[in-house]
């Protein structure tokens, strides 16, 4: 009797482990429903309202059919480009750091105010930045859009370059101290390249994210349907500007980004618009998705090597 | 000979201002995570003076008065809590069983793509789900269920407070910026619990096999267990996106002062009331309280994160060679 | 001193010509239609001159103003003392007027009136579902569903909210008591769960588009140009009227005297029989001693060209707004003419 109350509580018991385990499988299904309904949809939506003129000319004016959003496209590559050059060489440096002095005050403190910054909302850091540029500078500008950017990305850059510079075997930075170069020589030429790998996919990763962000440039970069840097750079070439004045113009005019076009496109009630938000959309996941992609890929490339 | 000593003389200078640049770059990260908390907390000097804790606690009615100089954030303190904590019970179950699946179960060849996927879905801006939220899934999925829930727990005494119905026909509503929210954290959750379940060693799962446990009693009986604090870690990292999350919410939850605690109305987060006031907060009260809400905010991703790192690092830190 | 040409705000000397003038400026999306025609239409004739307006709301237009972060705002509510006594040198000039209606959203119901206090009341929350017997009385032949109310409002400052809230205020006065009148206001709805906020007109276009059985209030040109119904309103006469160029151009007829010595003025309620009742001047706010020499006269010719061409007239005119009468902008042009840079 024992034996088939065993039986049957065997059986009781395969048939939990079946159920559960085919369970989680079906949970991982369901989690990605949304990703191939958001996809799918921004797709066959978006890819409708998708043209040339799209990715060549500025907004028509509010209610009018035609247009498109090189303002916003424009202002995204200048802000992450800005963000990622104020962001990529001192988060290295910094991640540098943290990983050669983990127990030192300093070196404890960079990783925890890592940690503190990559959660702080990214609103907030669009608040500070208002407070610190925007305000100080008289002007919402592509400069204070590539600062909140920038702070959006250092955490991602220390992380990944803290993480691979510890991979890195000590033994290849000893032999390249003890053949008599310095320091600094070391890091430069040794270290950090044996980490390249894993910093390019953290910086890429960084642009991905600072590319897909909305909410630090609400109060920095304000929005501008004229921004056109080409125009702008004829008319000040006309007017004889030098190359650092056009720079200096660019950098303080007010300007769109993608995901901030996005957002206010989608609120409107303009078919037009939001058909083009949509469009946005589109292009941002291709952006977004295709950098996380590449990222991947070159890991991947390099890592077989 | 002398050039050599030269050379060496600028090498060692080279290693000073090397150490230099790094010291002064490290400092200047401290630092600016410092002001950006220093800012928060001078500029909401006002607020804080004005209103003290009634700001933070729930009142019978509470204010949020531009014209009036009146000011309680309680309304969008409540809507941060209530559609962080309804993602986290939704999205919890699903992430951990993703990564269960992923970590245990997964055929190898799929385990790959797999886990792409569920970083693609972390990747995808805030703004493009909030974009589909709007005219997709919230007027299908959040009203129906939405609807349901009015029917079923909206008549149950206790909760009735809770789920108190008509559900907006948009479904603009804090059950729908729930709902977004739970999408966009369940890549975080379940990600750091793979990490977590392959942190776990081998011994463990093979000593329990041994003793003729299933597969399943093996991850329920030892590897949860084992893994507690890391997944616990895991979920309050989730929490902390969710606390955060600023435009798929402030798209989607409808943008509303309310006095009804219900998730089926529109209300305000914390995050979205300041995405949307603070471009135009002229007063500087008004400006000073959406601050003060920044610094509530900067405060509890402060303590989130780094109960988080805490929990993460116990786990981690027992495994033995990691 | 090629260095400081291209300062943000560097009063410089160089000579005409010499120089790229952007000029930013933010603010009310209640005229955010007509000013970005304007601005495409005035940037074909004159294309070394870049504008840029962005419609965030007047109390947004007030603040980028007041904060320094623009060259010049829009607001169609006016700035009070305090904001005087900070930046002394501020003035308001209208250029446009518009009505504001009561948009909403109901299947099989093409037409619909209503009148001021039966329209507080909804906002008050005291009328809570279209078939309400007050409703049913105005609509006699209307098809009112039997189904609850949802009130679109502006959940940012709003220059459009403060003129509704000033109508409401005026024809049920527990409104001003219990309520009040402001850019920003605690909407009754709201405390009753019944109430959805939209950012900006558009915004509350949207909202109204996208929710079933709605109401909510919205600038003309708006309304028009996205096909969403407005109600028609009993105005002060106690007359029905319908929201288009001669009622407004009547209600502004009426209260030409309404301005006050900061050129602001509020028009709503306005007597006769042909006023459309809920009205508003839309304003920019520029500075009369500005840093920028060079900005400040491009930005004094444009608006010079927006109040006197023809073809901007005619422009808004077709949107829906109202031109300023004559009179009016003359003042207009006379402000333009003090503007002295520091």
């Amino acid at each position: 009797m024992g034996g088939v109350r065993f039986e049957h509580r065997y059986t009781y018991r395969k048939a939990v482990n079946i159920i559960m385990l085919s369970t989680t499988g079906l949970l991982t299904l369901l989690a990605l429903i949304p990703l191939f309904w958001v996809t799918g949809y921004v797709i066959v939506k978006g890819g409708r309202y998708l043209d040339l003129d799209f990715f060549t000319r500025l907004p028509a004016p509010l209610g009018q059919p035609g247009g498109g959003v090189l303002h916003a496209i424009e202002g995204s590559i200048l802000i992450v480009a800005l963000a990622t050059l104020f962001s990529a060489p001192a988060g290295v440096l910094i991640g540098y750091y943290a990983a050669r002095h983990p127990n030192t005050p300093l070196g404890m403190g960079v990783r925890f105010a890592t940690d503190v910054l990559s959660g702080v909302p990214s609103i907030v850091v669009g608040l500070f930045v208002y407070g610190v540029v925007v305000v100080r500078l008289h002007t919402f500008s592509v400069l204070a859009g590539g600062v909140a950017l920038a702070i959006i990305m250092l955490p991602t850059v220390i992380r990944s370059t803290e993480e691979m510079v510890k991979l890195v075997p000590p033994s290849l930075r000893e032999a390249a101290l003890a053949l008599g170069a310095p320091e600094w020589r070391t890091a430069i030429s040794v270290v950090l390249p044996a980490a390249l790998e894993g910093i390019v996919t953290g910086v890429i990763l960084g642009v991905a994210r600072a590319a897909g962000e909305t909410a630090p440039l609400l109060f920095t970069t304000l929005g501008n349907d004229n921004f056109e840097v080409i125009r702008l750079a004829k008319l000040a070439i006309g007017v004889g500007a030098s190359p650092w004045e056009i720079a200096r113009l660019i950098l303080t005019q007010p300007v769109d980004a993608l995901p901030l076009t996005l957002w206010k496109y989608s609120q409107q009630p303009y078919p037009e618009r939001v058909n083009q938000a949509w469009a946005i959309a589109l292009v941002l996941m291709m952006l977004v998705l295709g950098l996380n992609l590449m990222a991947r890929v070159w890991l991947a490339y390099r890592r077989r090597r | 000979m002398g050039q050599q000593s030269n050379l060496k003389r600028f090498w060692r200078h080279g290693d000073a201002l090397w150490e230099a640049l790094l010291v002064a770059l490290a400092l200047a990260f401290l630092v600016l995570v410092l002001h950006i908390g220093w800012m928060l907390w001078q500029d909401s000097e006002l607020s804080r003076r004005a209103f003290g804790w009634r700001f933070l606690i729930p009142t019978a009615i509470s204010h949020w008065n531009p014209a009036k100089g009146l000011f309680q954030a309680w309304p969008s303190i409540y809507g941060t809590l209530v559609t962080s904590l309804v993602a986290i019970v939704l999205a919890v179950p699903i992430s951990i069983g993703i990564a269960i699946f992923l970590a245990e179960i997964c055929p190898p060849w799929l385990r790959l793509p797999l886990n792409y996927l569920v970083e693609m879905l972390a990747a995808v801006p805030s703004v493009v789900y909030g974009l589909w939220g709007i005219f997709v899934f919230l007027p299908t999925v959040a009203v129906s269920a939405g609807n349901f829930l009015a029917a079923t727990l909206g008549k149950v005494p206790g909760l009735m407070a809770l789920f108190h119905g008509p559900i907006p026909t948009s479904g603009l509503s804090r059950l729908g910026a729930s709902f977004i929210l739970t999408i966009m954290i369940i890549p975080t959750i379940a990600a750091v619990s793979r990490d977590v379940f392959l942190a776990i060693p081998r011994e463990q799962r093979e000593a329990a096999l041994a003793l003729g446990a299933t597969h399943w009693e093996v991850i329920w009986d030892v590897l949860i267990p084992y893994g507690a604090s890391g997944f616990l870690g895991a979920i309050i990292l989730g929490l902390g996106r969710a606390l955060g999350e600023t435009m798929a919410v402030t798209m989607v939850i409808g943008n509303s002062v309310e006095g009804s605690y219900s998730l089926l109305r529109p209300g305000y987060t914390m995050a979205s009331i300041i995405a949307n006031e603070f471009a135009e907060a002229v007063k500087a009260l008004h400006s000073s309280a959406l601050m003060e809400i920044g610094l509530i905010l900067f405060g509890i991703t402060l303590l989130v994160n780094v109960m988080a790192r805490i929990l993460v690092w116990r786990v981690s830190s027992r495994v033995p060679g990691r | 001193m090629a260095l400081l040409i291209l300062l943000p705000s560097a009063c410089t000397g160089a000579p005409e010509g010499r120089r790229i003038i952007t000029l930013n400026g933010a603010g009310a999306t209640f005229p955010l239609p007509i000013y970005t025609e304007w601005i495409h239409l005035y940037s074909q004739q004159n294309p070394s001159v870049i504008i840029n307006y962005q419609g965030i709301g007047s109390g947004g237009g007030q603040k980028a103003i007041l904060d320094g972060t623009v060259d010049f705002a829009g607001s169609d509510s006016p700035l009070n003392e305090e904001h005087y006594r900070r930046m002394p040198d501020l003035q308001m000039l209208p250029m446009v007027a518009g009505a504001i209606v009561l948009a909403y959203n109901l299947e099989g119901v093409d037409s619909l009136v209503l009148d001021g206090p039966t329209a507080a009341r909804i906002f008050m929350a005291e009328i809570t579902r279209w078939n309400d017997a007050a409703i049913a009385r105005l609509n006699p032949d209307a098809h009112l569903p039997d189904a609850p109310i949802t009130v679109v409002h502006r959940s940012d400052g709003s220059g459009t909210t403060e003129i509704f809230t000033s109508y409401l205020a005026a024809v049920y006065p527990e409104w001003e008591e219990k309520v009040g009148v402001g850019k920003a206001v605690e909407w009754p709805v709201d405390k009753a769960g019944s109430g959805i906020g939209g950012k900006g007109n558009p915004g509350v276009a949207h909202a109204i588009q996208i929710t079933p059985n709605s109401i909510g209030y919205l600038e003309l040109s708006q309304a028009l140009e996205n096909d969403i119904p407005f109600a028609d309103l009993i105005n002060a006469a106690g007359k029905r009227v319908r929201a288009n160029a001669e009622t407004m151009q009547a209600a502004m007829a009426a209260m030409a005297g309404a301005f006050d010595e900061r050129f602001t003025a509020r028009i709503v309620n306005a007597p006769g029989e042909n006023s459309w009742p809920i009205m508003g001047y839309t304003y920019l706010i520029l500075h009369m001693e500005p840093e920028d020499c060079a900005k400040a006269k491009a930005l004094a010719d444009f608006i010079r060209w927006a109040i006197t061409d023809e073809a901007a007239a005619r422009k808004a005119a077709e949107m829906g707004y109202a031109t300023l009468p004559p009179e009016v902008g003359e003042r207009v042009l006379e402000k333009l003419a003090e503007i002295r840079c520091r």
